[in-house]
């Protein structure tokens, strides 16, 4: 266990020193961002109907901060293993008798750790915009996200398994945005059937708590259990099917390849 | 001598997706390195090191055989190998640039499972011992591309393995450096007890540094020699012989008949001979036209031409 958090914490600090390294790059995604975010709230402010124009910016704004959150977490292993690949370090991080997806799932929890004081500072950033405050709640929202987290990162592993075969995916993680954006954007009261969906129960949940300021006590036994069903079963099936790949990379000699 | 490291009968067949042809990467790759020893493992381009290297590696299945590691099977029990072995497999492009020379040590040694106390002692002896310790919070894309190779060494010594595999440790560094990383390896192995494999083109390298050598061509263990060996072998039946004119047709088809391998330069004939009898045969050729001779010598043997005598004998055969 020691050891897994040593793992854990320098794969922490070298997201926070490569962000930092990368300062440029870091502050244009958090503008591009909070540009997206605005274009979105002066469009439901023109188009939209000027009654319900405090429900909607709530909508948006909880939407749009796990439409961020989401995207960060599923792409960001993918990108890892194509990034480091090109960059020859992939085959050093396979060389650790800790296993390489331990190390990844390490990377990907600074990532989402990172990520999430980003998010903290864009949704105080869209509310202070928009005047709208929302129920944050932390210990109704935390257990949630938590376990709202488990499906994203079975997702994101399944999508590096296939970065680590096919190296250039970035055209489906383009394609990826837009997906993520309709199970993000969608609620379930108007698409039932994406409740089998990775991460869609989680987002539905949250934004109960957060819109109509529910509590844990006010969801029922079903929610929960679709909540940690999708969590066990998106996260067991994308670390099985990023070892799979992962084998299969081993055989054909594919590791390390760009 | 107990080995460390058993290679044992490893094949690996690649099929390419377009045209469905099979390419054979190694063929029945078969070699034990005993502890503290340093082997070079040599070919030509293509010959079939890279895939032997990261078999032993265990980033690479083979489709037969089998490589263990202090006992651990490098495919079946991967994590329990992995604890004996590193390696720099790409040099200076195992390093993350953007990360300064401190950050990259504690960087891989995390990964390892290493606390940030147990890494500190380990780190600052690994910054003297590589000459690394001014420039511990440099950036790595500011170093020299002989720092960046002593860094990327240093990376592998951090996990204090048993076995070091180096791929080209020398590739692209300057006299000097090149000279200084030699001398470091040499005090590892011999200070440290460490087993060192080099897969590299640079001969002086094998000659200077290497115990034994294993050569491979085409896939196949073409030999498996100490290098003073191979030395040896090798001066006693290479000859130069520095002509007066020119050899006539016949007398030059006579040679490709009789020895392959002769090699010309100007007017010097330079030939390896499998018996010493056989310079008997050769006057005869010479003799045939009185080709008049200057001189006969023994060849000066370095590693590089008995490399390539090793890889063209077996191109011919």
């Amino acid at each position: 266990m020691t050891t897994l958090w040593n793992v854990i914490r320098v794969n922490t600090k070298k997201e926070y020193v490569e962000m930092k390294r990368y300062f440029a790059n870091t502050l244009s995604l958090l503008l591009t961002f909070y540009i997206i975010f605005l274009a979105m709230f002066f469009g439901i402010q023109v188009i939209g109907d000027p009654a319900e124009a405090g429900a909607n910016t709530q909508f948006i704004i909880v939407n749009y901060i796990f439409w961020y959150f989401a995207m960060m977490t599923l792409q960001s292993i993918g990108w890892t293993v194509s990034d480091e690949a090109m960059r020859g370090t992939l085959e050093q991080l396979y060389m650790s008798p800790m296993g390489a997806w331990r190390i990844l799932l390490s990377r990907l929890s600074g990532m989402i750790f990172i990520h999430f004081l980003i998010v903290i500072l864009l949704l105080f950033l869209s509310m202070l915009t928009t005047g709208e405050w929302l129920n944050l709640n932390p210990a109704a929202t935390i257990p949630i996200l938590l376990l709202t987290i488990a499906s994203m990162i079975g997702v994101g592993f399944m999508i590096a398994g296939l970065s680590i075969i096919f190296k250039q995916i970035s055209a489906f993680l383009q394609i990826l945005q837009f997906i993520i954006m309709g199970l993000t954007f969608v609620p379930l009261s108007v698409a039932p059937y994406l409740i089998a969906a990775p991460f869609v129960k989680g987002v539905d949940m949250t934004r109960q708590i957060m819109i109509h300021n529910y509590t844990l006590a006010d969801f029922s036994i079903s929610d929960y259990s679709w909540l940690i069903a999708n969590a066990v079963v998106y996260g067991i099936i994308g670390v099985s099917v990023y070892l799979a790949c992962e084998r299969y990379a081993m055989k054909k000699g594919l590791l390390g390849h760009y | 001598m107990d080995s460390i490291i058993k290679v044992d009968g490893i094949r690996k067949i690649y099929k390419m997706r377009k045209t469905k042809e099979i390419f054979v990467a190694v063929d029945d790759v078969s070699f034990e390195v005993e502890k503290g020893e340093i082997l070079g493992l040599l070919g030509p381009n293509g010959a079939g090191k890279t895939t032997t290297i990261k078999t032993i590696c265990g980033l690479l299945v083979p489709d037969e055989g089998a490589v263990t590691i202090n006992g651990f099977d490098s495919v079946k029990k991967r994590n329990k190998a992995l604890r004996h072995i590193s390696a720099v497999l790409e040099g200076n492009r195992n390093l993350y640039w953007r990360m300064t020379v401190e950050e990259n040590l504690e960087y891989f040694a995390g990964n390892r499972g290493m606390s940030r106390k147990a890494m500190k002692p380990h780190i600052d002896k690994l910054l003297e011992q590589f000459r690394l310790k001014e420039k511990r919070q440099e950036l790595v894309n500011k170093l020299s591309r002989g720092m960046q190779q002593k860094l990327a060494i240093a990376v592998a010594m951090l996990a204090d393995t048993d076995v070091i595999l180096l791929d080209e440790p020398t590739l692209g560094l300057d006299v000097e450096t090149g000279y200084e990383v030699r001398e470091i390896l040499r005090s590892i192995a011999k200070k440290e007890g460490k087993t060192i494999i080099i897969s590299t083109h640079d001969m002086p390298v094998v000659q200077d540094l290497c115990e034994r050598t294993v050569i491979i061509n085409n896939g196949r263990v073409i030999a498996d020699e100490s290098v003073d060996h191979l030395l040896q072998l090798f001066k006693t039946s290479a000859y130069q012989i520095s002509l007066k004119e020119p050899i006539t047709d016949e007398q030059q088809e006579m040679l490709k008949f009789e020895f392959p391998l002769h090699s010309w330069k100007g007017l010097d004939l330079q030939v390896s001979l499998e018996e010493e009898q056989e310079i008997y045969a050769l006057m005869d050729i010479l003799k045939r036209n009185h080709t008049p001779i200057e001189t006969i010598n023994r060849t000066e043997i370095n590693f590089e031409k008995v490399f390539m005598q090793l890889v063209k004998e077996e191109a011919a055969s």
